[in-house]
């Protein structure tokens, strides 16, 4: 019979940990951006292990495109709730997942977030494709490898391909797919394209 | 003949009554917690995970946290640590802590803001009662991203 130490019969915080627990595994993360409502929290649930938990993070906004009023600093801080989710890969190795929202009118500080992602997907709604745009542009100022994913909602792409990556204007090396958040085969293919140019990053990063 | 106002008379309080004082027993009470505003889909400036103002639980720091301790940082009870009286909050983390676990889901688990959980693991951290695991390089290495693609490919 396996014997299994059970966490109920741990009675307070003096037990002593053994090797396995004390040596946590490697965390690594795939930010999943986007607007409101375009299907982040749908995109960590289908393929996290947990479902989805939430903390809420201040963050400072910078508004843009709104008056300034003079002399008041422009900088703003907001509660926003944050939703995430993980994949544990093997005992030392855990992929955590983060989706955040980005506000339109608002150029967001991620700095904090994106310190060590390996990536970020950025989920767009091709009925309000002006939501991404916000987090398009902080990738590709950060540098952070990003893969720009459409949610088809019900299964039907309404464009072409082409036609949503004119009208968002991004680099010809990130790569704008489909996928449907509600899959979990759908989403790990999208997540592996974004491991994939974040492969490329990484090889590049290291030969230099 | 007019009495002048008496002072202690909330009606006609006298000029130089403390403001607190002069709308009556009402705003001299104990604090309560301001009232909750259901179904906020996007959460407005000031809302409070906790019943307790943030800055409170912090010792009144309200300055960034430590930038090493990420969301996805792992966090663990420090073995051997000395027993310490802690505050609730901070009790709860280390009980938490038994078991490897991100500082964003010791966020979730508590329902404490991020940025407060950051500042006491901090704390926790300088006190010796929990080991932070901060990595040594701050992006992955390709054999790593390899790794996660190997673990991912593997979902049915």
């Amino acid at each position: 019979m396996d014997f299994e130490p059970s966490l109920d019969r741990i009675v307070g915080t003096a037990r002593v940990p053994d090797e396995a627990t004390t040596t946590p595994p490697v965390p690594v993360k795939i930010i999943v951006a986007g607007g409101f409502g375009v299907g982040k929290t749908t995109t960590v649930g289908a393929i996290s292990e947990i479902s989805p938990l939430t903390t809420e993070a201040e963050m400072t906004l910078e508004s843009v495109g709104v008056d300034n009023p003079g002399a008041v600093s422009s900088k703003t801080t907001t509660t926003i709730a944050m939703d995430f989710g993980c994949v544990t890969i093997d005992r030392t190795l855990k992929l955590y997942l983060f989706g955040t929202p980005g506000q339109s009118r608002f150029a967001f500080m991620w700095d904090d977030l994106i310190r060590g992602a390996l990536g970020a997907l950025v989920v767009v709604d091709t009925n309000r494709i002006d939501d991404c745009y916000p987090a398009v542009d902080y990738f590709e100022r950060a540098g952070l490898p990003f893969v720009v994913g459409i949610n088809t909602f019900n299964g039907q792409l309404g464009y072409q391909l082409d036609e949503v990556r004119w009208a968002l204007a991004v680099r010809e090396d990130v790569p704008v797919l489909a996928f449907d958040a509600r899959f979990r085969g759908s989403v790990r293919d999208a997540l592996l394209v974004v491991l994939d140019q974040a492969l490329d990053r990484a090889i590049n990063l290291n030969s230099q | 003949m007019r009495f002048p106002p008496d002072p202690d008379d909330p009606e006609h309080p006298a000029p130089g009554v403390r403001p607190f004082l002069q709308q009556g027993m009402s705003s001299a009470g104990p604090y309560r917690p301001p009232p909750h505003h259901e179904a906020a889909d996007a959460p407005t400036p000031g809302d409070q995970t906790t019943a307790l103002r943030p800055f409170v639980i912090t010792s009144g720091r309200v300055d960034g946290p430590d930038p090493e301790i990420g969301m996805e940082t792992q966090v663990t009870v420090h073995p051997g640590a000395a027993p310490a009286r802690l505050p609730p909050e901070k009790r709860a983390i280390v009980a938490l802590c038994v078991e490897p676990l991100s500082v964003a889901e010791i966020s979730a688990r508590l329902k404490m803001h991020l940025g407060v959980t950051r500042i006491l693991v901090g704390d926790l951290r300088a006190a010796g009662q929990l080991d932070v695991h901060v990595l040594d390089n701050d992006f992955p290495d390709p054999e790593t991203i390899l790794r996660v693609i190997r673990g991912l490919r593997a979902i049915p």
